[in-house]
């Protein structure tokens, strides 16, 4: 068992999701960085997919109340055990009353702890994902806090494994996100179409697994009435009338009713998961012919199925 | 009259938008748009199908297709598409106590309208509405057109809470609040009715296509 000491500012359980129910309203929800969650869940020898501890911006405070390995990846948040500083994207073996405690993110947002054996919440169509605003998932469908206490799965697993050299993802206080021209990119005017793919944005307070709300130069649509709601994906960037732009994420709405302006590639979805408050974001544009390209190499790469490092993972 | 072909396009690079480019909603285009969405259901190779008002997301699975797959899959799909069954989905009634604390947006309702109270709640309750989309919410359902006279913009400033069974109006369109949220809907009314609840075994009370009527009550519903 694992007791939770402090939540920190939002820790929930999360796994890969629950796809094919976004025309009931239910987004996708799971990992927001799906690829440093299935590195954590590789390296603590469980399947990629396991139900884990995604911890934003930091503050997570966690004892074991029995001996077993955990692994650390994603943002890096200082994690210590015991006091003893320990290296992120690493597995390492705790023994009973060890206390593993996370500081406050630096690089990136959220950090992702496995446990050998994955997390025992109960399913909800299908996932153990937390999708907080329906209270639904993960442990009793909201996050973390003081008193808690989570149950290990004794799931068949695999030893704990090392990431070989030159696996480690790099994180960055600038993110930035390859995309494609979304359906109502047209209606930008054309300075407003060049200040997508040329200014940063920064990453307001308004972030979290739903969205971020962006800051930057102000995107004129030619919108002159408002859309009927049209349907959304996570890596949608929409501008409301007032010019800051909002990207969806994990958990954001399946339809909305502003103009859709870029899509972030699948390739790059991973990294949404790790903008911060006060985060750089920049957008490039893909071309539509380079993105397969870009997808395989990143799945030759990780992705199980291409010859890669984690078995069943794709991006 | 058939209805026109729709525009197939690549949104991002694992998902097309089927686009039927219509200006303002129309039953007819709804109809055929639903038709599609299910057969592409049936068809189960797809990992999201999303229709909505005027166009449906279909999200594929991109270690099995390519773009270009995809795209002829869905064209061939049109090529073939059967004529739309005239039976409707099923038919929910949804008992509403329109107006007072449950419906604080009714006197804007009356002032532009400038119909009755009982005359908006019989305008409203007078017509079935297809359930055209499940929303951006869980269990928010996007009804089809309401008659003009009740039509209202959005608040310009969405309220912090809106209770969840609200009824509310957005310009032509009427809906239901699944859950409790922020929203900017104006509400003329709400239902003890629960359109999510993830206790129950189904936990969605409708889907795409189905038909909902309001049946007016009275308050002793809460």
């Amino acid at each position: 068992m694992i007791e939770v000491l402090n939540g920190g500012t939002r820790a929930t359980v999360q796994d890969a999701g629950r796809p094919g129910f976004r025309h009931l309203g239910i987004p996708q929800s799971g990992a927001a960085d799906k690829l440093s969650f299935a590195l954590a869940n590789w390296m603590a020898g469980n399947r990629w997919d396991a139900p884990a501890i995604e911890c934003a911006l930091g503050g997570l405070h966690l004892r074991f109340t029995e001996p077993t390995t955990i692994a650390i990846a994603g943002a890096e948040m200082w994690a210590q055990i015991n006091g003893m500083n320990v290296k992120n994207f690493s597995a390492m073996p705790v023994e009973k009353g060890d206390i593993l405690t996370l500081s406050f993110a630096r690089d990136g947002c959220r950090a992702y702890i496995a446990i050998a054996g994955g997390l025992k919440v109960a399913e909800f169509m299908g996932s153990s994902s937390t999708y907080l605003p329906a209270e639904f998932g993960g442990y009793e469908g909201r996050a973390l806090r003081t008193g808690d206490k989570l149950t290990v799965s004794h799931r068949p697993r695999e030893a704990p494994r090392k990431i070989p050299n030159g696996y480690t993802p790099q994180l960055s206080r600038h993110i930035v996100l390859r995309s494609r021209p979304a359906p109502e990119w047209d209606l930008m005017n054309a300075e407003s179409q060049r200040h997508l793919f040329v200014s940063p944005f920064i990453a307001t307070p308004e972030t979290d697994r739903m969205g971020s709300r962006l800051r930057g130069d102000k995107i004129e649509t030619g919108a002159t009435r408002s859309m009927t709601s049209s349907p959304l994906l996570p890596g949608t960037l929409q501008v409301p009338p007032d010019g800051q732009p909002i990207l969806m994420l994990a958990d954001g709405h399946c339809t909305g009713g502003y103009p859709r302006a870029l899509q972030v590639i699948r390739a790059d979805l991973w990294l949404l998961g790790q903008i911060a408050p006060g985060s750089q974001v920049s957008f490039r544009r893909c071309f539509a012919e380079n993105a397969p390209k870009i997808l395989s190499g990143r799945n030759s790469f990780y992705g199980g199925q291409y010859g890669g490092l984690i078995e069943g993972f794709a991006f | 009259m058939s209805v026109k072909s729709p525009e197939i396009s690549p949104y991002g690079d694992s998902a097309i938008l089927i686009d039927y480019k219509t200006p303002s909603y129309s039953d007819r285009i709804h109809t055929r748009l639903n038709h599609l969405a299910q057969t592409l259901r049936t068809q189960g190779i797809w990992q999201e199908i999303v229709p909505s008002y005027k166009s449906i997301l279909v999200v594929f699975d991109v270690a099995h297709m390519s773009m270009g797959e995809a795209e002829s899959k869905i064209e061939d799909t049109l090529k073939t598409l059967s004529r739309a069954p005239r039976r409707k989905g099923k038919v929910i009634e949804i008992p509403v106590v329109y107006g007072g604390r449950y419906g604080p947006d009714m006197a804007t309702i009356k002032k532009t309208s400038g119909l009755s109270y009982s005359e908006i709640i019989e305008t409203h309750s007078g017509q079935d509405y297809r359930v055209c989309m499940m929303g951006f919410i869980p269990g928010f359902c996007f009804l089809s057109e309401i008659p003009s006279v009740l039509q209202h913009p959005r608040h310009d400033t969405p309220r912090a809470h809106v209770p969840a069974g609200s009824v509310g109006i957005a310009g032509w369109q009427t809906g239901i609040y699944g859950l409790g949220s922020p929203g900017g809907w104006q509400i003329i009314g709400r239902t003890p009715l629960k359109l999510f609840d993830p206790a129950r075994k189904n936990p969605f009370l409708m889907e795409a296509g189905d038909t909902v009527r309001f049946i007016p009550s009275s308050k002793a519903l809460f």
